[in-house]
């Protein structure tokens, strides 16, 4: 278990990089603050008690996702560049039903009772439990993902190719 | 935290990702509020998983899928983007209602 104080810590990183990230006009800005998310989670996914979970969100979400993210704004920086006016009244209808939809969401959690049971010992949470797991029980699902992901790559490098011109 | 405190943080994430998707125009302004989106649920498995499931594994599991999933979009919408741009010199979401196959 990590500090109290560091969990929160986590927490307002967490807030912080989401509000730059909803926010800000410049594309680049709210990739910044998607990675200030994603590595405020990797921090509360370890205070859950996963570190190998946390570790893959910092390899493959911040070091993968967010830098593909990037590449695709500066292959398209035109409109990066001259971020159009904003629309007021499409940024009122989206602040209007993410606020009817959080009001609903936090009724509901303060509504519900969970029946909180004693977390599981640490030694549950090696990392050779899990990949025990995702090679016996689940391993339909490590099998499926691996192949969408093969046919992600397929189909990435099919759209993005160069058209022959016939002419 | 307090389980209700990990599931308040996730609904307020969800919201954000939910006002970046639909008040940008810029698509890759829109792919980020959805990735907000997803990781607001990988949030809710993991909290899930500590405090009422007793089984470690299975939380772990879904966000390791909710990422491999992620990485596979972000390479499809990558090379959309690289497409669209080459053909329409924009990445507008409300200038680009045309499809053709």
């Amino acid at each position: 278990m990590l500090e109290q104080a560091v969990v929160y810590a986590f927490v307002a990183l967490v807030l912080i990089g989401g509000f730059m990230a909803a926010f800000s006009r410049q594309v680049l800005y709210a990739i910044i603050g998607l990675g200030i998310t994603l590595l405020g989670l990797a921090g509360l996914f370890l205070s859950l008690g996963s570190p190998f979970v946390a570790s893959m969100q910092v390899l493959i979400y911040i070091g993968g996702i967010t830098v593909a993210i990037v590449f695709a704004m500066m292959l398209s920086i035109a409109m990066s560049l001259h971020p159009p006016a904003p629309d007021a009244r499409k940024f009122g209808f989206a602040i209007a039903s993410a606020v009817i939809f959080f009001g609903a969401v936090a009724r509901l959690i303060s509504d519900t009772q969970f029946q909180i049971v004693s977390p599981a010992p640490e030694e549950a949470w090696t990392v050779g439990a899990l990949g025990h797991a995702l090679l016996t029980h689940y391993n339909l699902v490590f099998e499926t993902l691996s192949l969408v992901l093969l046919l992600a790559i397929i189909g990435a490098i099919l759209i993005a190719r160069k058209e022959k011109t016939t002419s | 935290m307090t389980l209700n405190a990990y599931l308040m943080l996730s609904a307020a994430l969800f919201s954000l990702g939910l006002i970046g998707a639909l008040s940008h125009r810029n698509l890759i302004a829109l792919l980020i509020g959805v990735e907000l989106m997803m990781n607001a649920a990988s949030l809710n498995f993991m909290a899930f998983n500590h405090f009422v499931v007793t089984d470690p594994v299975i939380g772990q599991i879904f966000v390791l899928i909710i990422i491999g999933l992620a990485a596979a979009e972000v390479a499809i919408f990558l090379s959309i983007i690289l497409r669209l741009y080459r053909a329409y010199h924009d990445i507008d979401a409300e200038k680009l209602t045309e499809q053709r196959g």
